[in-house]
């Protein structure tokens, strides 16, 4: 009852009043209009920019070492003094990275595919249904989020072990099948924003509650659904672990666990190569830029969808 | 039974047909390994010789053991220091992405950057960056006339740095604040500047009531994260080439569970940790829940 | 699971294993050892046939069972434990019995940079470990700061790490043979409570670690080549770092770090090959650790890191494989001519303390026993008086050395 999580999402714009624009006004009045444009405006795009530079700084600097020589990697330089390609070469051809590419992609994309529909049915099952266990079953949820994974790992290994599933890719994707506390509760959120009279109308022109969900529940919420793909995306691109403990042979690995690899095979007898473990990590991780940043942009063009329903 | 409509039956029918994923993965995965760990707790695992029943010593065990408190203690300042810091940062730049128009794109990508950055490399960064000789930090203060701390090795500043390393990761709480500010009703605003409410004031009373939804969800799965911080401490202190030197000022719980699991061979004590964070995250919540309840908003819900 | 040998010179003994047993196959799980991996694996019953980790991990795997003891592999493989050097296998052995294969030999001595002695008009004999209070005189000399920050260290005692070393030339031996911890023996704590002084002359714990760890240790900036140190004790696998910097101006030399007879003294680090329990293949995995690191192997590694040294135009910097009649035959046949007297000094000095190399004993409760001595030199450096850090070690390792050698 008090402990029944009924908080509030974002709400979604009842039909009657469609947004042209999602974009919250800018002071409408001309006093108001001065203003904003004089310091205001400065002071935000002075915050913003400050702010851009501390969040993209470390990653310029990765750029940097990457292709700087072992020798210049911390010397505080932004731009290298001597110039490097040789060192992405060198990760290049310490092992089938273009293998383990492909393998990331094949992961990454299955596990969020799966976490996201699964995530979605089940939020809308706690969101739209009224039941007598909603409260407890949904605290139960809630309650998975909070035993750390380090106690659970072994148990679950053993599971797999069990199914025979050892050294495949099958485990690092298969959980998601069944949803994830994290996801279920933020769609839920946003589904609950959903004014009923939507749902009610549907009902009465006969609608099953799947359509429910797939014509009403999942257009109306379709920035949370981007949302959930790419932050699984992200977690399950960056993963070390499950791959660490499931898979051996060299073939199956993803990027991460690869490039462990390789940096590790260079790190003999004491010398660690940062330049090549720089390199590595930039690898890693420009695909997953290199998606999001065009990914974003139907992030901005579902909301707007959105505020167009009518 | 009799006293439930046919509707409510069918409703509950069908609700439980979509939670059911959820449920068989409960199941499967979550339920058996839990109770397992559960009873792990009970026991004395090495990991190489099978569990050996001890009863509740390990329990006893996180009364007595100074490292339980000290660790636990740390992990609470972390959090208290992380979560409203966090989550003021990540509204703030939100509100500012959301007035920029169609750069927005651009800084997006730039503030989830962060969180796209692989926390080895991040780890190591920041050692760099935090280091209180020469880091980059600490000139940039000196040019405001601050002397920086010795943010990496002074033990007063270990929590603050994780703070800060965590503070560089909220791209994700961005996102999510950036689509439940756009979600917020335009005509309300021009209701309010009607009014004549100047901007704290429609912040106040449109903005928060709003997106009050979005604050409680952000706000409880961030306390729930920061408890079980585990990666930026584990990189930044624990790692092999820092280990010796750390602090037992930077150890947090999660790290101290680690190092019980696979360094000495306890992982039965291990499980017993785990399941006192458990409980205690699980109060923390309820907590969160019933003032959550309290101030966040109801709207969506008006039919009820 | 647990080894990359990625350069030459564990491709080239890869390469004579299976030329040796042309039927094994060998699969190779890359990456250093991660203890969840390893755990993970042996808990669930699929364990590698062979691991590769850190010596002194060998004491506390073996106590809890998670590698097996080596007497048959020994008896059957015919595999000549006497070549080994003694503070290698004193590591591996616990109770009596063999748990590790020993690989390479990571001794320690001081290294100076010569440019920073003579700016401050201090001689290269001058840094020397025999003579406590003249060493802490000497390193005030070369100390230098600006207001609040440090520019040079001159004698950097390598704390926490290096406590045993420092233990071990006053005398002490922090712990016995059969495991028992013993860290605060009055000489340990003499130690202890003498290098941290040297570090509060020398700005104080936090700020002389800001400052050491902003070093760029592989880089060009490194500390002896910027004169941020101007002597430490250190690793003989750093002189390979170094070589590259000599034609930037480095002016390297070295003095033996001894005990305060003069007698140079190091401890021993390095790796061993163990076989897990559980293992379904122990006698091929027997067979890989005695040809990884025979004599004839060793030779062939060498050949190969002569190969590389010619062609990268550089010279040999030493071979250091835990094997002695090896190490002997690699120094005679190739440790010929080494360019740089102050790298030739080095690795002399180097060679000089293999022998005398000791080696922690290893003990049921060693993970616990390195945690506890850890964390007082690290409260000490923070402020505890060194007997009073000491004390608590030893309390929590005694505790947790009757717990381990109570379980049997």
């Amino acid at each position: 009852m008090t402990t029944e999580v009924r908080p509030v999402p974002p709400a979604v714009e009842p039909p009657s009043a469609p947004l042209t624009e999602p974009v919250a006004p800018q002071g409408l009045s001309p006093a108001g209009r001065r203003r904003s444009l004089g310091v205001g405006k400065v002071i935000r795009w002075l915050l913003l920019l400050a702010f851009t530079v501390a969040f993209v700084y470390p990653l310029v600097w990765l750029v940097g070492a990457s292709l700087k020589p072992k020798s210049q990697v911390f010397d505080n330089r932004l731009v290298p003094e001597t110039i490097q390609w040789s060192n992405f070469q060198e990760v290049w051809n310490a092992g089938p990275v273009l293998r383990w590419l492909v393998n990331s992609v094949t992961v990454s994309v299955m596990a969020a595919v799966a976490v996201t529909l699964s995530s979605a049915l089940v939020a809308f099952g706690f969101a739209y249904f009224r039941f007598r266990l909603r409260g407890p079953l949904f605290g139960l949820v809630l309650a998975t989020m909070m035993l750390p994974g380090a106690v659970t790992m072994i148990p679950v290994y053993l599971i797999w072990h069990q199914v025979g599933l050892i050294d495949t890719q099958v485990p690092l994707w298969a959980n998601n099948l069944f949803g994830s506390a994290f996801y279920i509760f933020l769609m839920r959120q946003f589904f609950l924003g959903i004014p009923r009279e939507l749902f009610e109308a549907a009902r009465i022109d006969g609608c099953s509650y799947l359509g429910l969900f797939r014509r009403i529940a999942l257009p109306l919420c379709r920035p949370a659904l981007i949302i959930v793909f790419i932050f699984e995306l992200q977690a399950s691109w960056s993963d070390l672990l499950k791959p660490l403990i499931y898979l051996q042979t060299e073939e199956y690995f993803t990027m991460p666990r690869g490039l462990k690899q390789i940096v590790d095979g260079f790190a003999l007898s004491g010398e660690y190569h940062w330049e090549i473990a720089m390199a590595a990590t930039l690898v890693a991780t420009l695909p997953m830029i290199v998606v999001f940043a065009f990914g974003q942009r139907y992030f901005m063009e579902g909301l707007a969808t959105t505020a167009k329903q009518g | 039974m009799g006293s439930r409509s046919l509707l409510q039956r069918r409703e509950g029918r069908a609700a439980y047909l979509f939670i059911a994923p959820w449920i068989i993965g409960f199941l499967v995965f979550t339920a058996g390994p839990m109770v397992a760990s559960l009873w792990l707790s009970f026991t004395d695992y090495s990991l190489v010789d099978p569990a050996r029943s001890v009863g509740a010593a390990n329990y006893q065990q996180l009364l007595e053991d100074p490292r339980v408190a000290k660790s636990l203690a740390n992990t609470f300042v972390y959090a208290a220091l992380f979560v409203p810091l966090g989550t003021v940062v990540a509204l703030a730049l939100a509100m500012l992405l959301q007035k920029v128009g169609r750069a927005s794109g651009f800084f997006r990508t730039v503030f989830y950057l962060p969180v796209m950055t692989p926390a080895v490399a991040a780890g190591a960064m920041f050692l760099l960056l935090l280091n209180g000789q020469r880091g980059l930090v600490n000139q940039v203060l000196a040019w405001f006339g601050v002397t920086g701390p010795n943010w990496t090795s002074d033990p007063a500043w270990l929590k603050p740095s994780l703070a800060v390393v965590s503070l560089w990761t909220v791209g994700g709480s961005i996102i999510i604040y950036l689509a439940a500010l756009n979600n917020v009703p335009r005509q309300l605003h021009e209701a309010a500047l009607l009014d004549g409410a100047g901007p704290v004031r429609r912040f106040v009373s449109v903005t928060l009531p709003m997106i009050s939804g979005a604050l409680f969800f952000t706000i409880i799965t961030h306390t729930i994260a920061a408890m079980q911080m585990f990666d930026q401490a584990y990189t930044m202190f624990y790692g092999p080439q820092q280990k010796s030197t750390a602090s037992d000022e930077s150890l947090v719980y999660m790290v101290y569970l680690f190092q019980n699991a696979f360094e000495f061979f306890k992982m039965g004590f291990a499980s017993a940790m785990a399941w006192l964070l458990f409980v205690i995250i699980l109060v923390i919540t309820v907590i969160q829940v019933r003032v959550g309840n309290r101030f966040v908003y109801y709207e969506g819900e008006s039919t009820r | 699971m647990g080894f990359g040998g990625e350069d030459e010179v564990g491709q080239s003994r890869i390469a004579a294993f299976k030329a040796a047993y042309p039927s094994v196959q060998v699969t190779n799980n890359k990456g250093d050892f991660d203890a969840q991996q390893f755990l993970t694996a042996l808990a669930s019953g699929n364990p590698p046939d062979l691991v590769y980790m850190d010596r002194n991990l060998i004491g506390t795997y073996a106590k809890k069972g998670a590698i097996v003891p080596l007497e048959d592999c020994i008896s059957s493989q015919k595999v000549d434990t006497g070549q080994y050097r003694e503070a290698a296998m004193k590591s591996v052995t616990l109770a009596g019995k063999v748990y590790g294969i020993p690989e390479f030999y990571i001794v320690t001595t001081n290294l100076v940079d010569t440019t920073s002695l003579q700016q401050a008009g201090v001689a290269v004999d001058d840094i020397q470990t025999k003579d406590w209070d003249a060493l802490k005189a000497t390193a005030t000399k070369l100390f230098k700061r600006n207001g609040n920050k440090l520019e040079r260290i001159g004698f950097d005692p390598k704390l926490p790490e290096y406590f045993p070393l420092w233990a071990t030339a006053n005398g002490a031996t922090i712990i016995k043979d059969d495991g028992a911890p013993n860290l605060n023996d009055p000489k340990a704590v003499e130690a202890l409570a003498y290098t941290v002084g040297l570090i509060d002359d020398q700005g104080g714990w936090t700020t002389f670690k800001s400052f050491r760890d902003s070093f760029d240790i592989f880089g060009e900036k490194n500390p002896l080549s910027a004169g941020s140190v101007a002597a430490f004790p250190m690793e003989n696998w750093y002189v390979n770092v170094l070589r590259d910097f000599i034609g930037q101006g480095l002016k390297l030399d070295s003095t033996p770090f001894t005990n305060h007879d003069g007698a140079p003294v190091s401890m021993v680090g390095g790796s061993a090959w163990a076989i897990p329990k559980g293992a379904k293949n122990p006698t091929a995995a027997c067979a890989w650790a005695k040809t990884m690191t025979d004599q004839a192997t060793w030779m062939k590694a060498a050949d190969a890191r002569i190969a590389k040294v010619k062609k990268d135009n550089s010279f040999f910097t030493g071979l250091f494989t835990a094997n002695k009649p090896a190490d002997e035959a690699i120094r005679a046949k190739y440790l010929t001519d080494v360019p740089d007297p102050g790298f030739k000094r080095a690795i002399d000095n180097f060679y000089a303390t293999l022998d005398s190399a000791v080696a922690l004993a290893p003990s049921p409760a060693g993970a616990e026993i390195d945690a506890a001595w850890r964390s007082a030199v690290t409260r000490a450096l923070s402020g505890q008086p060194a007997q009073q850090a000491l004390d608590q070690a030893q309390k929590e390792a005694e505790a947790a050395f009757s717990k381990a050698n109570g379980n049997g």
